[in-house]
């Protein structure tokens, strides 16, 4: 068993490595930033916004990717300008009329109909039309990126529907970019076979034979790398240089404007009522309170005369009768109940239905205060419509002359 | 052996008591919990007590009033007729149900200094038998103003007089806001000439929004509030996604789908679900169709769907926008090729583009992975 080293080519240079990396992360992070506002009613949707700082926080992540894969398209252009023209270096990358018949074969050659797969060269048609695809989405995702992220200005020339538009455009080629990468690029690089010269930066002879086996044929016939002539290719980079300069400020520039052009709404709206004064009563208080007439609760001030007081002590001009005594104060102090009401039977409005008495007996026994229950009632105080001390004393004499009515 | 078996009947004990106690104690809470709630639903009128006509004896008098510390005079005359077909009065509620502070005549004097502090102190007794409504209105803005020091702020009696509310079935939503009016007139003058309003109050109507549709009964919440606004959507939808109220009026029930699926609707929904207080600045259905003062769209003066006042409204929010910037809202359409072409062809293109391109990578991966098996056993008989 001997073991022989096995001899490598170098496919990717470390800056390529590198730019892909970067490439991947921006994308991936646009993806995940991106789907979950396009389908925001969904709940891993929502649970992956809340996860990112909330809905704000996710757009801030998006803006910044999508500001990184711009930078990274922009040196890849600046990059690929150096490769062609300064390099001369083959356009391995262009698509040709053999990648067509390629890939044609290769589906044949899948369903029994070929003998042979196709051979590829630097690039194969599964690279290609992966890499073509990749600038379309890119193409696509910067334009009506910028459309969403700059609408005022957009609508300054275009019509107002073209923001829409360019919403659902932007959604549909997200879904097709990261669908496309699942199904093909993970296929092709990592199912497939797990091609890991994106990180190493090479692949084995014997996978250069199975994988690109036409690059590997030129390698060997010393027709892939190009010599330059140095003076020649200081000659090219003393043009170059300042036109890639020129050009990288213009798009740097490009790309801050994008980013910095507007600021779509105001902050916040204001929170507000619904106009007007909030509390505006109909009446100036919701209670009713125009009762414009005495009080009729007994006051606390009411002092109460025990039963037997003299009538000697007061002296009164109005005839001791019901007519000219008896009768007005009952009307002042007791009618709110005693009166058309007859509370517990008693109306004492008039002389006969004040003598009549209440539902369960008389209430004033002529010439026997002490048995009147009238007298008992109110001697025993506390009764609302309580009358003073003068004016039971009053009452009592009354009855005692015989509760006369005139 | 025997030493051992009444330890063994002892752990058994022991272990049935560890599984059974606490599922015990769970169905002990949750009865314990349930009945309150069952008591709510059904208040026990009070019976007990003297019965109102001994306490409208006297308070039927036209002028029964007595006067506050205040030097206000509260009239403490009750309608007889006007009791008698209270709801209160009709489900046996007698006086001294609620009046529970007077036992004997004479009444000893409130605590109460004004007319607002009684009806404020009464609060308290309507929540003996209706404690679920004042469970909610102890967290309505009503409360939350009180609790600030405002006694302007409704309390139970100022909606429902407790001595003439009548059976909330026999009242109209014309009455509900007619009874909010009564504090909130301003609001009112305005809502009443809106497309909600004039429909209710003017003709009778009771399809449309009344002031507790949108702001509920008990539990009213401070509509200034972020939270408020971030539901708001959700909100006008209860009656504008029903077809069966919609559709008399021809108004499209797309509404909320088309503005949940916009810009401005998306980011509303996403903060009403993640961070219901915090303020968005995306706008919601009141900033462009109003409030209280909400017109038809087609109104000549204020109508939104008329392209130069939709412009003002977008102009709260993005100054300067120019005349091409309303179409950028599709007015509550769903894209077609007569609304909005251009987003609908954008559309039907990736419905053809995205199963084209992608169903065609996996025909062509599927062939590949077969191929690859296949190839792969052929290799492996070669070999053996």
């Amino acid at each position: 068993m001997t073991e022989k080293s096995p001899t490598y080519y170098e496919r990717f240079s470390l800056t390529q490595r590198i730019e892909h990396v970067v490439m991947l992360s921006s994308f991936t992070t646009l993806a995940v930033t991106g789907l979950p506002q396009k389908y925001a009613l969904n709940s891993v949707s929502q649970f992956i916004i809340r996860l990112l700082g909330g809905i704000d926080g996710t757009r801030n992540i998006h803006h910044v990717a999508a500001i990184v894969l711009i930078l990274v398209s922009i040196y890849h252009i600046l990059m690929l300008g150096y490769d062609l023209y300064v390099k001369r270096v083959r356009m391995s990358m262009l698509p040709t009329v053999q990648d067509g018949k390629n890939a044609l074969q290769a589906f044949l050659y899948n369903l029994g109909f070929a003998k042979h797969r196709p051979q590829s060269g630097r690039f194969g048609f599964e690279e290609k039309a992966e890499y073509w695809a990749l600038i379309w989405g890119t193409v696509v995702m910067a334009i009506t990126g910028f459309f969403m992220w700059n609408p005022i200005a957009t609508t300054q020339i275009l019509p107002g529907q073209v923001i829409p538009a360019a919403k659902a455009a932007h959604g549909a080629e997200a879904v097709l970019a990261v669908l496309a990468i699942l199904v093909w690029h993970f296929y092709g690089v990592h199912v497939k076979f797990f091609n890991k010269a994106m990180w190493t930066g090479k692949l084995s002879e014997e996978e250069m034979l199975h994988e690109h086996p036409l690059e590997l044929a030129d390698i060997k016939a010393g027709s892939a790398q190009l010599t330059v002539d140095p003076a020649q290719l200081k000659k090219r980079r003393r043009i170059y240089y300042p036109v890639a300069g020129v050009l990288a400020v213009i798009l740097l520039l490009g790309v801050y404007a994008f980013a910095t052009m507007e600021t779509t709404a105001i902050v916040t709206v204001p929170l507000k009522n619904g106009g007007g004064a909030i509390y505006s009563p109909q009446t100036a208080t919701p209670l009713p309170t125009h009762f414009p007439t005495h009080t009729p609760r007994p006051t606390d001030t009411a002092t109460l005369t025990p039963a037997g007081a003299t009538p000697e002590a007061t002296v009164t001009l109005t005839p001791l009768t019901y007519a000219g005594f008896a009768g007005p104060l009952f009307q002042q102090k007791c009618a709110m109940c005693h009166g058309t009401t007859a509370t517990a039977g008693l109306n004492l409005l008039t002389y006969a239905s004040a003598m009549k008495g209440a539902k369960d007996g008389v209430v004033i026994v002529p010439g026997n205060p002490n048995g009147s229950k009238l007298v008992q009632i109110q001697s025993a105080g506390g009764h609302p419509g309580q009358l003073s001390s003068d004016e039971l004393a009053q009452i009592i004499a009354w009855i005692t002359s015989g509760a006369l009515e005139k | 052996m025997r030493m051992i078996r009444p330890g063994h009947g002892r752990r058994f004990l022991w272990i049935m008591f560890l599984i059974l106690g606490p599922s015990l104690i769970a169905l002990a809470i949750s009865m314990s919990v349930a009945r309150p709630a069952v008591a709510a639903a059904n208040p026990q009128p009070v019976r007990e007590g003297p019965s109102s006509d001994v306490c409208l004896a006297c308070h039927n008098q036209q002028a029964f009033q007595t006067q506050l510390q205040s030097g206000e005079t509260m009239s403490i005359h009750i309608d007889r007729t006007t009791f008698d077909a209270s709801v209160h009065n009709q489900h046996g509620v007698s006086c001294v149900g609620c009046h529970t502070d007077i036992s004997n005549v004479p009444h000893a004097p409130g605590t109460a200094k004004n007319l607002r502090e009684v009806a404020i102190q009464y609060s308290a007794t309507c929540q003996k038998c209706h404690s679920e409504a004042a469970d909610k209105a102890m967290h309505s803005v009503h409360q939350k103003v009180l609790d600030g020091g405002n006694t302007d702020a409704a309390v139970c009696s100022d909606c429902h007089d407790p001595h003439a509310q009548k059976p909330i079935a026999q009242m109209t939503k014309a009455d509900f806001a007619n009874t909010c009016a009564r504090c909130h007139n301003t609001v009112f003058q305005i809502y009443k000439t809106s497309v909600h309003g004039a429909a209710l109050i003017g003709a009778g109507n009771t399809d449309v929004a009344s002031c507790v549709d949108c702001h509920g009964v008990h539990d009213i919440q401070d509509p200034t509030s972020a939270a408020f606004r971030n539901a708001i959507p959700q909100l006008c939808a209860k009656c504008h996604t029903n077809a069966a109220i919609m559709d008399k009026y021809g108004i499209s029930t797309d509404v909320l789908n088309t503005y949940v699926a916009d810009f401005h609707g998306t980011t509303v929904t996403l903060f009403e679900s993640s961070t219901p207080d915090q303020p968005t600045n995306k706008p919601v259905c009141t900033d462009c169709h109003g409030v209280h003062d909400i017109v038809k769209v087609d109104d000549p003066q204020q109508g939104i769907a008329i392209k130069k006042n939709l412009l003002v409204k977008c102009q709260q929010c993005h100054p300067g926008v120019n005349e091409n910037f309303p179409d950028a809202w599709l007015s509550h359409y769903i894209p077609s090729p007569d609304k909005a072409p251009l987003v609908y062809y954008v559309n039907l293109f990736y419905q053809v583009m995205i199963p084209s391109v992608i169903g065609g990578m996996l025909i062509f991966v599927i062939s590949d992975i077969i191929r690859r098996l296949i190839d792969r056993r052929r290799k492996g008989a070669v070999h053996q």
